[in-house]
This record gives C-alpha cells, sequence and structure tokens, in this order.
C-alpha cells in the first residue's frame, strides 16, 4: 500500500510515518522543508525497508498546493491520505490580520478539502484521515480562526463520508485535545496529554473501518457532552480551554 | 532573551549538582532549530541530559532539546560510513548497526546517551585503554552555530573548529548530525575473565602486565574496609562469537522517582560492598556476558544512583599517567585511611590518548570514585586536588561539578588556549552552560 501523509515532518505525522512504514507501507510525505523531508526519508528507508518520496508543498498558499500536489499520477498510486497538519497563530482572535486569517483557513481547511476532493475525482477506493480539535468545539477569546476552519474540516469530513457511502472510501475524523507535540509543549493545561504514538497506532488499526469519528485521548468525550448542552450564556464566563 | 513562560521546565544534572527552571525549547524540524536561535542571545543544546555536570543546562541560556534530532541520514556498509542526526541515542545507532557486524568501539557504559552529547563530552567506555575516545571515530560533523550558521566540520574542513567541537562542550554551536567511521564486529558476546585483588597495589601490578594485551580491562574495588583498602576483582573482557544474534537494546523506561533520602552511610556501603564482592566471588573464573551487560554495565543499575537522593552525589574521574600512578596511589589511599570518605564506588581501567584543549583524554590509568555529597567529602576530595597538581593528574570536569576554576586551569594546560581559539571564533560567546560560566570559558 501507498499513503501520502501531508505534515509529515513532525510531531503526529512523523509518528504516523514510522506506524505505517513499520507496517510495510511505502510512503509519500509532504511538508514544507526539503531538509526535514530528506531526513525522515532516509531513516525510514534504513530502518524499515520501504519506499519513500518526498513533496514538499505549503498548504497555506492556494497556487503551491496545485503545482505541488494536484498531481493525476500520484494520486492514482495512492491508497490513501492522512492529514495530520494544522497552523496556529499565538495571537489568533477576532481582529488578526487578515494575511493570516487567509493562511490559517488554507492551512486547516480548504487546501485540506482541495487534495481531498481531487482524490476523490481518481479514486472511488481509498483511505482519508483527517485531524480536528476539540477547539472546534466552542469557539472562545483565542484561536478564533483555527477553531473556526477545524470545525469547518469536521463538517466536510462528515459530508464526504455521506457523499461516499457507496463507494469503498474509508473516512477517518479525529478530534485531538492535548497530545503531546510541540504545540502543547510547556504549556500549562487542564487536563493530560495524549500520546502521538499511541494516536497513530489507533489511525492504523481503524483504517479499515468504514466511517468512524473519534476523540483522542478519549476522556474528551464527556467535556465535549457537556460543553454541547450547557448554555453558551453559562461557558462564556469559564475558560475552558486554556491553549 | 525572549522569555516565553510556558517553556519553562525545572531540570537537574545528571549528580544533582544543578537543579533550577530552564528555559527549554524541543525543535523538531531544521527552521526551527535556526528560528529558536535567532530569538534568543545565549544557547546550549541538550542531547539526553546524562552529564553528570551541568553540561548542558544553564538559567541564562535557552536549553536547546534535540532529542527529536534522531534519525539516520546516511549509511554506506562498503564505507562503513553512518550519518545520524546529534540527539540519536546509542542504542539506536547500535540497533542498526550492529545489523551489518559494524559499531564504534569508544562507549560510554549507558546506551540511552546522545551521540551528540557523547562527540561534546570526548566520551570513552571501558575499552579506552584499546580504542582511545569517540573522537577516533568522528569523521565529520554539521554544526549550526547563530552566528556563522551551518557549518560542516572535519579534518578537511574547518579543522579548527572540528577540533574545539568534540570535546568542547557544545560550545562551539548544536551538533546537527555526525558522521562516524565504523568498525568491524563480528561478535556476538563477552568472554570475562575475573581475578581477585587483595589490595590497590594489586592494580598496578596487573594492569602494567595486561596493558600489552589487546583487552578490555577494568577493575571493580572496595574503599570502604580500611583494613583491606582496594580489595576487589579486575575483569578482562574478550569478544566472542557464538550462534545468537545481539538483541536488540530497548528503550530506556521511564522512571522519574527520586529516593528521598540519601541511603548510602558507613554502614550501608560497607554491607552492599560485602554483598557485592560475595556475588562477585561467587562467580565463575570465566563467564559469558551478553553484548549489552558487558558494554553497558549501568544498564538496569539505575537505582544505584538514586539511592544517592536528592542531594544527589559526586564523581571524580581522574586519568594518573603511569609514572605517577604507584606513588598517587598510595597518597590516595594515606588520605582515604585518614579522612574515611564515603566511596561507594572505586573503580580503575586503561586509558590512551592525546590531551588536547579541554578534552578527558590521555594516556594512563583512569580512576572513578562515586562518593556521597556531604562537606567531609568535598574536603576529601579537595586533598585530592592538590594530588591531581602534584601528579599532574587530569581530572573530569564532564563528571566533577565540584571543580573549582583555578583547579581546572592547573590541570588543562591548554584551557587558554581553548578559550582563545572559541572566543576568535565566537567573539559573542552565543553558547553558554553553567559549566563554561564556572570555567569562564
Amino acid at each position: 500500500m501507498n499513503y501520502l501523509i501531508v505534515g509529515a515532518s513532525s510531531g503526529l505525522g512523523r509518528e504516523l510515518c514510522y506506524t505505517f512504514a513499520k507496517n510495510n507501507n511505502d510512503l509519500i510525505i509532504c511538508s514544507r522543508d526539503l531538509r526535514d523531508l530528506n531526513a525522515l526519508k532516509s531513516d525510514i528507508e534504513k530502518k524499515f525497508n520501504v519506499e519513500v518520496e518526498t513533496i514538499v508543498a505549503d498548504l497555506t498558499s492556494k497556487e503551491n498546493v496545485k503545482k505541488t500536489l494536484m498531481n493525476k499520477n500520484m494520486f492514482k498510486k495512492i491508497d490513501g491520505i492522512l492529514f495530520p497538519v494544522g497552523l496556529m497563530f499565538e495571537k489568533d482572535k477576532v481582529n488578526l490580520d487578515i494575511e493570516k486569517i487567509d493562511k490559517l483557513i488554507r492551512a486547516n481547511f480548504s487546501s485540506i478539502a482541495l487534495i481531498t476532493s481531487t482524490f476523490l475525482s481518481y479514486k472511488k477506493k481509498g483511505l482519508i484521515v483527517g485531524f480536528g480539535s476539540v477547539s472546534g468545539y466552542l469557539g472562545r477569546e483565542l484561536n478564533t480562526y483555527y477553531a473556526a476552519s477545524k470545525r469547518a474540516l469536521e463538517s466536510y469530513f462528515e459530508s464526504i463520508g455521506f457523499e461516499n457511502k457507496k463507494n469503498d472510501i474509508k473516512i477517518q475524523f479525529y478530534t485531538l485535545g492535548y497530545i503531546d507535540t510541540n504545540l502543547s509543549f510547556g504549556k500549562k493545561l487542564i487536563l493530560p496529554k495524549g500520546s502521538t504514538q499511541k494516536l497513530s497506532k489507533l489511525v492504523y488499526k481503524n483504517k479499515n473501518k468504514k466511517l468512524k469519528k473519534y476523540f483522542f485521548p478519549n476522556w474528551w468525550v464527556p467535556i465535549i457532552f457537556f460543553l454541547k448542552i450547557l448554555p453558551l450564556s453559562f461557558l462564556v464566563n469559564f475558560n475552558i480551554f486554556k491553549k | 532573551m525572549k522569555k516565553s513562560q510556558n517553556s519553562k521546565v525545572k531540570l537537574n544534572s545528571f549528580d544533582k549538582s544543578f537543579s533550577s527552571d530552564v528555559f527549554l525549547k524541543k525543535p523538531e524540524k531544521y527552521r526551527e532549530i535556526e528560528q529558536f536561535c535567532k530569538e534568543t542571545k545565549n544557547i546550549i543544546t541538550m542531547g539526553s541530559n546524562y552529564s553528570y555536570a551541568p553540561l548542558s543546562l544553564s538559567t541564562d541560556s535557552l536549553v536547546l532539546d534535540i532529542k527529536k534530532f534522531n534519525r539516520i541520514l546516511y549509511f554506506d556498509k562498503k564505507k562503513k560510513e553512518i550519518t545520524v542526526e546529534g540527539g540519536t541515542k546509542i542504542y539506536e545507532l547500535l540497533n542498526f548497526t550492529l545489523n551489518y557486524n559494524l559499531w564504534i568501539p569508544q562507549l560510554p557504559g549507558y546506551p540511552y546517551i546522545s551521540l551528540g552529547g557523547a562527540v561534546a563530552t570526548n566520551a570513552h567506555g571501558k575499552s579506552c585503554g584499546l580504542h582511545g575516545t569517540i573522537k577516533k571515530s568522528v569523521k565529520k560533523i554539521l554544526l549550526y552555530h547563530k552566528t556563522h550558521g551551518w557549518l560542516n566540520l572535519s579534518e578537511k574542513e574547518n579543522k579548527e573548529i572540528f577540533e574545539l567541537t568534540i570535546g568542547g562542550l557544545g560550545l562551539t554551536g548544536t551538533i546537527v548530525s555526525i558522521t562516524f567511521n565504523l568498525t568491524e564486529f563480528i561478535f556476538t558476546e563477552f568472554l570475562t575473565k575475573k581475578k581477585k585483588i587483595s589490595s590497590i597495589s594489586d592494580i598496578v601490578k596487573n594492569f602494567n602486565v595486561q596493558t600489552k594485551k589487546k583487552r578490555h580491562m577494568y577493575s571493580w574495588n572496595t574503599a570502604s574496609d580500611m583494613k583491606n583498602f582496594g580489595q576487589g576483582f579486575i575483569f578482562e573482557s574478550t569478544p566472542r562469537k557464538n550462534s545468537n544474534k545481539i538483541s536488540k537494546i530497548k528503550a530506556a523506561r521511564k522512571n522519574t522517582y527520586n529516593f528521598p533520602i540519601c541511603f548510602w552511610n558507613k554502614y550501608t556501603i560497607k554491607a552492599v560492598n560485602k554483598i557485592y564482592f560475595k556475588i562477585l566471588d561467587s562467580k565463575e573464573k570465566e563467564t559469558n556476558e551478553s553484548f549489552t551487560s558487558a558494554v553497558f554495565p549501568f544498564v538496569g543499575k539505575e537505582n544505584y544512583f538514586k539511592l544517592f537522593g536528592t542531594k544527589g552525589f559526586i564523581e571524580s574521574q581522574l586519568i594518573v599517567p603511569n609514572y605517577a600512578l604507584n606513588d598517587f596511589l598510595v597518597e590516595l589511599e594515606k588520605i582515604c585511611k585518614v579522612d574515611e570518605p564515603l566511596i561507594t564506588l572505586l573503580s580503575f581501567k586503561i586509558i590512551r590518548g592525546d590531551q588536547k584543549l579541554i578534552r578527558f583524554e590521555g594516556n594512563g590509568t583512569c580512576i572513578t570514585l562515586d562518593l556521597v555529597n556531604n562537606q567531609k567529602n568535598q574536603r576529601f576530595l579537595q586533598k585530592i586536588d592538590k594530588l591531581c597538581i602534584e601528579y599532574k593528574v587530569l581530572p573530569s570536569i564532564i563528571k566533577d561539578s565540584r571543580l573549582s576554576k583555578n583547579i581546572f586551569d592547573q590541570c588543562y594546560t591548554e584551557a587558554e588556549e581553548f578559550r582563545e581559539q572559541l572566543l576568535k571564533f565566537d567573539k559573542n560567546r552565543v553558547y553558554q552552560s553553567e559549566i563554561s560560566h564556572k570555567f569562564k570559558l
């Protein structure tokens, strides 16, 4: 099997590369910096004896995504795409600079939608895995556009799940809480972090499931449940997510 | 330095002489190394943070943790060369190269040390009498320096910086990747012969005879029983081949538990030494040791260090020139008998190499002493410091965080040259640690 991993060079993306390669899958890894990709490619090829191709792409630019990732031949040869990708800005509030808003929405939603739609136009069989965020469940004073684009992404994944119910397309969507990546490193968090290693194993284990939504770590399930049923007027007085 | 509150982490040196909140960043991408360095005035790089002395820590510098830089970048079996990133642990390298019957022989006694750290400290192992220090295996280094950017270092390229970087305590920049010349290793285990010795003078006799043989030699001696000071065993290991494969070395288990008080005192040291002596005595004269237990004797014995409690311990490692060994040992025994320090470990091995700059290297006998960290032992070690100057003994600044600048300057004759060369290379002296502050490096 051959999988495209977008956002492969660090955190969850890197972990997914190792998990899929360990299970004898060839990879196409995609990220912004060729140095990181070459290092990862070399390590994986030497340790697991699989083939790894690299693509340098910038999801914040529509033109770049079109140029680098909209490749018919590549889509034909891959069996699935994983999007362990996300862009965050520290001062992501309502009045964020318009260029940054555009970048956030592109990297977290529209580029993923563009790549996925193109993949689906060539394939009626395969795996698509998206990653959202618990922050997408409740807008708050920070991560405004990040949260909004992650909520949009979840909705998009639900839609492609419905649209492809008759095809052999497997859709997984993981809503992530705190996980042990650089984004959460050193931050004072109200709940423990989940392990990227565990998550990547879970993604691999579930790769043949038709349509599935998960929360990771799963202790977020009751929290999200309460966030959904509590009135917004009550919630605005509490800083529920500290990120 | 831009101090963002969210990356402050409490860290301590392995000997617990230093414990403080430091500003830590964990780059995972090449551009993150560049970016984090841009944001700050002073930096120091951290591998696995297993240095006894605080070489990779500082309250005034950004600590750059390069654990995630642990990939194999290049491997050529025919040329016997490998390039790995600086955060690669020794066991990760060996788990790969031993599949091809290759290794680097200069391996420190713990496999979870990073290779960048091993190069920055010019590490050596039990076989340092045979193989010298890790410098012998280093072919090339890729260094990142805040001001100079990316630099290739080797005997042919930037030779001066190459020399400064090996054993340079990370003060020339971040060792991002290293190319090693690998050595063939067709064996699978070690045959270890033991010899009982009754006194410290026996070591000199045995080491003089054994030096000519091409084997790994080290000793374990007791220093808690003054009547039988130095009694113990000399071990001689020879690699052997059997039909089994070397089993993979597992990743370290996370163990953050710290024993609250120091377990080691006059009575416990005596009792544990006696028991350990009896155990060793009851063993066969020749035993087969697995690769891991022979090369990495500290694996599985981590609790020994934890038993020193929250105050930690002092390790003094000394290279005694052969011509002075007899006299030095006589003096050492004398001081021990008067001061009765709490020594939990005394060990000897042969070491070979040329001492340059601030590298812990030389020709002679390498003596290791582990002591409880208390005032009595500090006073005892001050006497040893004086002996170091008298007998031209080289104390390790990597192991002994207690050493003063004065002793360092007197024992390391090229310390000033190192300072000058480093300043010439890096006028702003960007890379600083607690140790560099102390020794004004």
